[in-house]
C-alpha cells in the first residue's frame, strides 16, 4: 500500500514536470512589408524571426504584407508586430498608436536614409530648376525615400510636381527602385526619384557607376525601416524585443533549416538602433507638406 | 729560420697582430655597410610612404574634388565604387567619415573616422601629410559633451558604441595606447 502511494505521487509529479517542459510557447505574428516579393521577404526575414523566437521564447510567425495593405491588415488585428518603412510606421502611429521598437540600419546613413532626384549624366539636366517640363519617374507612392522625400524636395524648391513637370509615372511590379534607375539610364525618362540607399547599393554591386547620374538634389536624412508593435502587447515583451534587436551583432547566428545563418546578413541589415518617435517628426512634416497619408486632406 | 724560443714567440705575436688588424679592418667595413644599409632602409621606408601618400591622393582625387565642390552624395557614390576594389581601406573610411560629417550624419561619421584611425595613426599624426588631427580634435570637442549629455537621458547600445568611438579618438589624440 505504502509503495503504491509513493508510486502514485511520483507519477503525478513527473506528469507535472513533463507538462511544464512541453508547455507550448505563445504564438505571435510579425507582419513584414514586402519590398520586392513575398518570396524575397520570407527568405530575408524568416531567420531573424526564428532568432527572435529563440531569444524571446515566443513562436513568432512571419507574414509577408503588401505595403498598400499594411495599415488595414494591422488594424484588422492580423499581426502584433510590424516591420515597415518609416512612412507606414508614421501612418500606423497616428491611426493605431503603434509602439516604436527599433529602427533598421543599412548603408551610409545607418538608421537613416534619404531621397534623391537624379538625371542621366550628359542629359543637360543639371539642377532642380532644369526638371521643369521634363518626364519624371517616381518610386512607389508609400515609399518615403522613393516618392515622398522627392515630392517634398520639389515643393520646397518651388516646383509643383503636379503642374511643373510634363509627365510622371510609377513603375509596376517588383524591383521598382531599380526600374526607376534604369528608366533614366536607358533614356525612357529624363528624371528619377531614387532612394539614396538604392543608388549606393547599385554602385557597390557595380550595376551603375558614380559618373552615370547627376544628383540634382537630396532630401535631409530621416529614419529608415522600422519595427513596431501593437499598443496592447505586454510592455515587458516589447522591452525585451527592442533589447534583442539593438543588441544584435554581425556575428550572431541562428540555426535555421539545418544551417547556421548570420542573422543580420541574411536579413540584409547592418544593425538596429533605438530611436525616439520624435526622430520621425521630419518625415511627418514632409507628409503634411506633400498632402500624403496620414495627413492627407481632400 | 726560427732559431730559438724568442723567435717563435715573436712570430706568434706577429701573427696575432696581423689577425687583429684584419679583424679590425673587417669590422669597420661591416659597420660602414650596416650604416649604409640603415640609410637604405630609412630611404626605402620614406619612399614607400611617399608612394603610398601619392597613390592615395591620386586614387581618391575624384572623391576629394566632389567633396570640395560640395557634391557630397556623388562623392559617397564614388567611394562606394572604389570600395569594390579596395574594401575597408583606411583612407576611404576617413573620407567617408569626413563626408558624412559634412552631411550631419554624425554617429556614422564618428564610426568611420574611428575605424580609419584604428587602421592608420597617420590621421592623428600632426606631421603626416594625411593628418586630419584638427578636424578630429574639433569633432571630439563638439560631440563629446553632447553625447555624454544624451547618454544621461537615454542609454542605447548605439549611443554607447558612438561614445566609445569618440573616447577612442580622444585617446589617440592624447597619444594614448589602445
Amino acid at each position: 500500500m505504502q509503495f503504491l502511494r509513493i508510486l502514485l505521487v511520483g507519477t503525478l509529479l513527473l506528469s507535472l514536470l513533463a507538462c511544464q517542459q512541453t508547455g507550448e510557447r505563445p504564438v505571435m505574428k510579425i507582419g513584414y512589408m514586402n519590398c520586392n516579393s513575398e518570396e524575397e521577404t520570407m527568405k530575408r526575414f524568416q531567420p531573424l524571426t526564428k532568432y527572435l523566437s529563440d531569444q524571446l521564447n515566443v513562436d513568432f510567425q512571419a507574414i509577408p504584407v503588401d505595403t498598400q495593405d499594411f495599415p488595414e491588415r494591422f488594424a484588422a488585428g492580423e499581426f502584433e508586430f510590424t516591420h515597415t518603412n518609416s512612412l507606414v510606421y508614421v501612418i500606423m502611429r497616428e491611426e493605431q498608436q503603434i509602439e516604436l521598437l527599433a529602427t533598421e540600419m543599412r548603408g551610409n546613413y545607418g538608421s537613416h536614409t534619404a531621397g534623391t532626384i537624379v538625371s542621366k549624366k550628359g542629359s543637360g539636366i543639371k539642377t532642380l530648376e532644369d526638371i521643369k517640363g521634363k518626364r519624371m519617374i517616381f518610386g512607389p507612392q508609400l515609399a518615403p525615400s522613393g516618392y515622398l522625400a522627392q515630392y517634398d524636395l520639389m515643393l520646397r524648391s518651388g516646383i509643383d510636381p503636379e503642374l511643373d513637370i510634363a509627365y510622371y509615372a510609377i513603375p509596376t511590379g517588383s524591383f521598382k527602385h531599380e526600374k526607376v534607375a534604369y528608366a533614366v539610364y536607358f533614356d525612357q525618362f529624363d528624371v528619377a526619384a531614387l532612394p539614396a540607399l538604392d543608388l549606393e547599393l547599385m554602385t557597390r554591386d557595380g550595376k551603375i557607376t558614380a559618373e552615370d547620374f547627376n544628383i540634382l538634389g537630396q532630401s535631409p536624412i530621416f529614419p529608415y525601416c522600422t519595427f513596431g508593435a501593437r499598443k496592447d502587447v505586454d510592455p515587458e515583451l516589447l522591452k525585451k524585443f527592442r533589447q534583442v534587436l539593438v543588441d544584435l551583432s554581425e556575428a550572431e547566428t541562428v540555426d535555421y533549416q539545418g544551417e547556421s545563418l548570420k542573422v543580420l546578413a541574411s536579413a540584409w541589415i547592418d544593425g538596429f538602433e533605438a530611436l525616439s518617435d520624435s526622430d520621425y517628426d521630419l518625415l511627418r512634416e514632409m507628409a503634411k507638406r506633400a498632402n500624403m497619408p496620414p495627413y492627407q486632406e481632400f | 729560420m726560427l732559431k730559438d724560443r724568442i723567435d717563435i714567440l715573436l712570430g706568434v705575436l706577429l701573427l696575432i697582430c696581423a689577425a687583429a688588424a684584419v679583424a679590425l679592418l673587417t669590422g669597420q667595413g661591416s659597420q660602414a655597410s650596416q650604416s649604409n644599409m640603415a640609410v637604405d632602409k630609412a630611404l626605402e621606408r620614406d619612399i614607400a610612404y611617399q608612394a603610398k601618400v601619392s597613390f592615395l591622393e591620386r586614387l581618391y582625387a575624384p572623391v576629394s574634388e566632389l567633396q570640395q565642390a560640395e557634391k557630397l552624395e556623388t562623392a559617397l557614390l564614388k567611394l562606394d565604387e572604389l570600395s569594390r576594389h579596395y574594401p575597408d581601406e583606411a583612407h576611404g573610411e576617413l573620407l567617408r567619415g569626413e563626408i558624412l560629417l559634412q552631411m550631419q550624419a554624425v554617429p556614422k561619421a564618428i564610426e568611420h573616422l574611428a575605424r580609419a584611425v584604428r587602421m592608420s595613426g597617420d590621421y592623428v599624426d600632426q606631421n603626416s601629410p594625411l593628418s586630419r588631427r584638427s578636424m578630429i580634435n574639433q569633432l571630439v570637442d563638439v560631440q563629446l559633451p553632447k553625447l555624454k549629455a544624451a547618454a544621461t537621458q537615454q542609454t542605447t547600445g548605439r549611443l554607447q558604441a558612438t561614445l566609445k568611438d569618440l573616447y577612442y579618438l580622444q585617446g589617440r589624440l592624447a597619444g594614448g595606447c589602445e
